[in-house]
């Protein structure tokens, strides 16, 4: 694919090694002890004095004006104290945090109108959140019902009434477009044949186990705010907060608490904040918001993504894919906070790991009377590698063409890497071949499908799936605005930092400035930062920045995170290690060419009893300035910061042609799944999985598997089960646990066996690639494969998830009646 | 989520429990807690009067009385399933507490409490309609016995009175040769059940003399299905007549339709589990081991 | 019958005298009042965690009389006079009990949010049966939900832990 993007040129400093002291250790967490014995600190385990609680009235209708709020009753109740509707909360407080553009308004408190059932009506502050919940049950609202739409496809025509959000028009279509990349019409003329499929992904959501919160307080003798919060990119862009309640940003400091989970629902999480500061400066006392589970269900902003694509591959006869088309309308619900986003996110690895040589999307995004999208791991990548696996796994059944076959057939190659697809995102390296063989090899791939044709012979219905997926890594902010119509807001940094410092005894202090969410950034950290200074990871403690004290830091989310945190750590670390040989250099009297590294000390190369330790040079550096060089560039002290850039990222080309490079550090995966079905109950057994990473250099095996594992899971709910029901009303029929159900220990593999490859990256350093977001984005189209494959003898195709065995006996009960086979065991006729 | 305030009264006796359910219509009991208090979390139901009663361990006992199995209303799930008492003489209850949800919940939910709960989904309903059990209440007038078959009304909805504390439920001892089954569908193990089946069989030189099959998750109850036990008895017992029943067990229901499961899946469920427990019960019919 | 139960009625909030982690606490508590807010509120220990309050997710699992039990779904009046067991309980970063070293051993958490509930159950797991193969352990945690492990792990660790107890004599 030739393009005219530059690809700029590696900053890379550490370049991959043979073998490492810390890196690629399967190191025991250093975030753990805390965490195993119940000192972890979450936010609601924050307790500040006189705190008080809030609770929110949630709006029973999906759509509705307000008409009155009488809250006297609830007011007058015994421990209240405050009860705050939206236009009281409007006199101080703006709108929310987004980064759409043009912005869609969304409030704390909802103003004239309701959109979506769960929206909070009004919020009141007691003594205590059970008080909090009585005074709400207390408050009477007089609510105008409005049309609700619920229907993505309807939404498309909605008028008057039905249109949430009247200011930006008579429509609730928030954005339209299409976007061509390649000789998309040329491709399709010589196609042989096209693959033409509907697919429809439902909305699920992250929906970790600790839901979303804030404590919040004002201190009137700083006139500051401060708020502890479970959200992420409060370096990043905090002072968005700041805004939104009207003060300058200097007079809010956010402290990070550790995140119980996120999947990226937590990336920023404005809402609670808001709600939280807001009712502080109402009360004058610290005010803690902690949703509910009904409050994350109906109202947390995280929905993921809600679509339906047509979609056409174009083919050769001899199995290799030319173009891929897609229209796509996807479900915002109520508001628009990352505008398309998960949109741009997708462009990154539209075409998959294939030679795919041009690519059109056609999307419709729209408003409907439902909770908002947030980000969901993949932010819609994972939904891309669904479609175009589906579309390969359609192009080799219609071609009668092995699965594993026809993506070897198309795989990009080792020598054509970095490779530009056509949407203009890099690739920055891989060995698509070597995962696929790896996989099949630790699937045992070919014994399952002499096993399978004994099972069916036996009248089991055994299926295996292949899904080869792109797993991008390192997210640039373009992509958030890539797609806009209109420019503003098109940022281009996103970086994170780290801060370090030695203190006289030799400790090494490493400040993180963006949260932990169950990934292991302090591992990381600590492994980084051991392998380049020759430390003890024991002497190493970590810590986390608030946003008066942070510098900026993008966070965790798009699978960045291990990445960045290395890249900060090895850039501050450099400058510590240049000042340490530099000191070591003056009082050892050599030259630091001659110096070296090694167990924790500088060292003479070839003479490493000629040392002295990091402490002692740390302890020199502290207090003995004039036994150092007079020189004015070299001051008491041992202390560095870095703020690590994207490693390579380049802005979209002005007549959109090309998206620039936006997403380029490039894992792959290649999961094969063995399944049965018992096709009378439609229960789904999951025989055999293996999946094969390549996520560049590892730096903890152990927390990748991890994430492959609890990714593969976390993909079988999305695949099997997960989906938040909304009826015709806009009633969300699973807000509960009990029924909006999440994978258990019965539900996952017995054993998902790992295989790894290493392509290192040529742009991170150690070459390191992310993996956060792994398994969920492959297991979804490697189990509709296997499940379609064990299904194959009643001709089911599989177009939609969940695959709920509900639906699955769904579609073998009509695959049957079509077949009219005449079963004895299994009733046709049901 | 946080309850609604309520007036607590700890019962110290079954005469105190009964007494103060006399006193004030409004109240309910408290047992395990496990249904209510989650209803109560969510603000379902706000009982204005709790009567606990979880210090009446006169209330929790397995015993054997003369040809019934006699079980405390206060007996924790967690010692009914493991109750070798109960595996003897009741072991369709036994197969039952397969489903029933997880551990910590089985620790503190009671046997009576989860069939006062009377929920459509529950098992237990099923096992006491399959069993012939009989639910003895009490209350400050006497003493009540209701058959299994008439104590289950609707929704959360049963034949005690509000006055009536569930004393006791007694089970007639499985007999020897009877073969039994539970079979459940739910999306994940322990959850409530989409479509469960109760079976018990009695089978004689192959011919089935008696069976009673009762279904939860097709209605506001469980459901006896008489129409598959019609079809089965005098029916040697094979895959034909299995099938016959399990068709006719379908064809006698009118499930409800939701998202989790429409009315057409759950009559296959009808189907599909009257026959596997039919045919697993008939497999246990000789003697049990 | 009779003067203790008219007592209770008139009373807004009730005397209770719990035992956690060995140690007596008395308070007068709201008969509403959930376990979970009990010891994360009043007693300060946030250890156990709340996720769902509706006695699903398994995160706020305690022992109540060596039981596991959702906190969630028990009000504290109700655990009057019984033993509490919580995970601060179980060990200090110094002292781990042999579930804590070998979740830390094998990876079996990431956030840290679902552990002490799992950590609980497991240990009653141990208790009843020293040696569970990992079809038991799957089921005796199938009620405690990880939306971050993918449990693989989880079921290391306790598989390991048991090793370990029973190795030492535990």
């Amino acid at each position: 694919m030739t393009l005219d993007a530059f690809i700029p040129e590696s900053r890379q400093t550490e370049k991959p090694r043979e073998s490492y002291t810390w890196i690629g250790k399967s190191m025991k967490r250093v975030e753990d002890p805390r965490l195993l014995v119940g000192r972890g600190n979450y936010v609601d385990d924050v307790n500040l004095p006189e705190m008080a609680h809030a609770a929110i009235l949630r709006s029973p209708h999906a759509h509705a004006r307000i008409l009155t709020i009488d809250k006297r009753q609830a007011e007058a109740l015994p421990g209240v104290l405050c009860v705050m509707t939206g236009a009281e909360a409007a006199r101080q407080t703006g709108p929310l945090p987004s980064w759409a553009n043009p912005p869609v308004h969304q409030y704390c408190i909802a103003q004239d109108k309701v959109r979506h059932v769960g929206e909070a009506v009004a919020a009141v502050v007691a003594e205590s959140r059970y008080i909090a919940e009585d005074a709400c049950d207390l408050i009477e609202v007089e609510y105008a019902p409005l049309p609700a739409i619920v229907d993505l496809e309807a939404a498309l025509h909605a008028s008057g009434d039905a249109v949430l959000h009247p200011d930006r028009g008579d429509t609730n279509v928030a954005l339209a477009r299409t976007l061509t990349f390649g000789p998309v019409a040329e491709d399709f003329a010589q196609a042989d044949r096209v693959i033409e499929r509907r697919f429809r992904w439902p909305r699920s959501g992250g929906t970790p186990l600790e839901t979303h919160g804030a404590v919040a307080s004002f201190d009137p003798g700083t006139g500051k705010f401060t708020i502890h919060a479970n959200t992420s990119m409060y370096n990043y862009c905090g002072w968005m907060i700041a805004d939104s309640l009207g003060v300058p940003a200097h007079k809010l400091n956010i402290v990070p608490t550790l995140a119980g989970g996120s999947f990226g629902a937590k990336l920023f999480s404005h809402k609670p904040c808001v709600l939280a500061a807001t009712l502080a400066r109402a009360t004058g006392r610290p005010v803690k918001f902690m949703e509910d589970r009904i409050d994350n269900a109906t109202g947390c902003d995280a929905h993921g993504s809600d679509r339906v694509y047509y979609a056409k591959l174009a083919i050769k006869n001899d199995g290799t894919l030319l173009s891929l088309k897609t229209r796509i309308i996807d479900d915002y619900g109520a508001y628009f906070q990352f505008g398309v986003g998960q949109h741009g996110n997708a462009l990154s690895q539209v075409v998959g790991p294939y030679r795919i040589n041009s690519v059109e999307v056609a999307l419709e995004a729209v408003l409907t009377n439902k909770c908002q999208q947030g980000a969901y791991r993949g932010f819609g990548s994972e939904v891309a590698n669904f479609v175009i696996e589906r579309l390969v796994d359609g192009a080799a059944a219609e071609l009668g063409m092995d699965a594993v076959e026809i993506r070897r057939k198309n795989f990009i190659t080792p020598d054509q890497f970095p490779y530009l697809i056509p949407t203009g995102n890099m690739y920055d390296s891989g060995d698509y071949a070597a995962v696929l063989d790896a996989a099949v090899e630790l699937s045992e791939y070919d014994s399952w499908r002499e096993k399978q044709a004994e099972m069916r012979k036996q009248g089991r219905y055994v299926g295996i799936g292949v899904a080869s997926c792109q797993e991008r890594s390192v997210f640039s902010t373009t992509e958030f605005w890539m797609w806009n119509l209109e420019p503003g807001g098109e940022w281009t940094s996103s970086p994170d930092a780290v801060s370090l410092k030695i203190d006289p005894t030799g400790k090494a202090f490493v400040t993180l400035h963006a949260p932990f969410w169950g990934n292991s950034p302090e591992t990381v950290a600590v492994q980084i930062l051991a392998e380049q200074l020759t430390l003890d990871p024991a002497d190493i403690e970590v810590t986390y920045s608030d946003s008066d004290h942070g510098f900026n830091s993008t966070g965790p989310g798009g699978s960045r995170f291990t990445v960045m945190v290395a890249g900060a750590v090895v850039g501050a670390a450099h400058q510590l290690k240049k000042k340490l040989l530099r000191i070591a250099g003056h009082l050892m009297e050599a030259d630091t060419a001659d110096l070296e590294f090694r167990d924790g000390a500088v060292s003479l190369k070839g003479a490493p009893d000629k040392r002295l330790t990091i402490a002692e040079l740390a302890n020199t550096a502290h207090y003995f300035r004039l036994d150092l060089p007079a020189d004015m560039d070299l001051t008491s002290g041992l202390d560095a910061s870095y703020v690590y850039d994207h490693p390579v990222t380049t802005l979209p080309a002005k007549d959109n042609s090309h998206m620039g490079i936006f997403y380029p550090i490039m894992g792959h995966m290649c999961h094969i799944p063995v399944v049965e079905v018992d096709i009378e109950t439609g229960k789904i057994f999951i025989l055999n999985y293996a999946a094969v990473h390549d996520c560049g250099t590892m730096v903890n095996p152990m927390t990748l598997r991890g994430h492959v594992r609890g990714g593969v899971v976390n993909g079988i709910g999305s695949t099997l089960m997960e989906h938040y029901h909304y009826d015709e009303t806009g009633q969300l029929q699973n807000v509960l646990f009990t029924d909006y159900l999440l994978p258990s220990t019965l539900e996952a593999p017995t054993d998902i066996k790992i295989g790894h490859v290493v392509t290192p990256s040529p742009f991170t350093e150690y070459g390191i690639k992310g993996g956060g977001e792994g398994g969920r984005m492959g297991a979804p189209p490697a189990l509709a494969a296997a499940i379609e494959d064990a299904l194959s003898p009643l001709g089911v195709t599989i177009d939609e998830l969940p695959l709920s065995p509900n639906r699955l006996r769904r579609l073998i009960r009509d695959a049957q009646a079509r077949q009219s086979t005449g079963d004895i065991g299994v009733d046709s006729t049901g | 989520m946080k309850p609604a305030p309520f007036h607590y009264i700890r019962a110290e006796s079954v005469e105190d429990a009964l007494s103060a359910l006399a006193e004030r219509p409004e109240a309910r009991v408290l047992a395990g807690g496990q249904s209510l208090i989650a209803m109560m979390n969510l603000r379902l139901v706000k009982p204005s009067c709790l009567i606990d009663i979880n210090r009446l361990s006169e209330l929790d006992y397995i015993l054997l009385d003369g040809d019934e199995l006699a079980i405390g209303a206060l007996t924790r799930h967690t010692a009914a399933a493991a109750s070798p008492a109960v595996a003897e003489h009741c072991p369709l209850m036994t197969a039952a507490y397969g489903y029933v949800a997880h551990r910590a919940v089985r620790n503190r939910g009671t046997v009576g409490g989860n069939l006062c709960h009377a929920d459509p989904a529950s098992e237990n309903p099923a096992v006491a309609i399959a069993t012939g059990a009989t639910l003895v209440l009490r209350s400050v007038d006497g003493e009540r016995r209701v058959a299994a078959e008439d104590f289950f009304l609707s929704l959360y909805e049963t034949a005690a009175r509000q006055n009536e504390l569930l004393t006791e439920i007694r089970i007639p001892k499985a007999p020897e040769n009877q073969g039994w089954s539970f079979q459940e569908m739910s999306t994940r193990k322990g959850d409530f059940a989409l479509v469960g089946v109760a079976a018990t069989l009695e089978c004689p030189n192959g011919v089935c003399s008696d069976a009673r099959v009762v279904a939860v998750g097709v209605g506001e109850r469980a459901e006896r299905l008489g129409a598959a036990e019609a079809a089965i008895k005098g029916s040697a017992v094979n895959e034909s007549s299995v099938a016959a029943a399990a068709s006719a067990a379908r064809d006698s229901v009118d499930p409800p339709s939701d998202f989790h499961a429409d009315t057409d899946y759950r009559r296959d469920l009808v189907f599909t589990l009257t026959k596997r427990a039919l045919l697993e019960a008939h497999g246990r019919c000789q003697g049990r081991s | 019958m009779g003067a203790a139960r008219e007592e209770a009625e008139t009373m807004e909030s009730v005397k209770i005298a719990i035992t956690v982690n060995g140690r007596l606490y008395e308070r007068e508590t709201e008969p509403r009042r959930l376990l979970s807010d009990f010891l994360r509120e009043d007693l300060r220990l946030t250890g156990t965690h709340v996720g769902c309050e509706h006695g699903v997710c398994g995160s706020c699992t305690i022992l109540m009389d060596g039981q596991s039990t959702r906190a969630c779904l028990t009000f504290a009046v109700m655990a009057d006079g019984a033993e509490i067991d919580t995970i601060e309980g179980l060990g200090g970063i110094d002292n781990m009990h042999p579930l804590q070293a070998a979740f830390w051993e094998k990876h079996g958490l990431q956030c840290g949010f679902c552990t002490p509930g799992m950590l609980m159950t497991s240990l009653e797991l141990l208790r009843e049966n020293p040696a569970p193969d990992r079809e038991e352990i799957r089921d005796a945690l199938s009620g405690n939900l990880c939306r971050c492990t993918g449990y693989q792990t989880i079921i290391d660790a306790v598989e390991a832990a048991g090793k370990a107890m029973r190795g030492a004599g535990q």
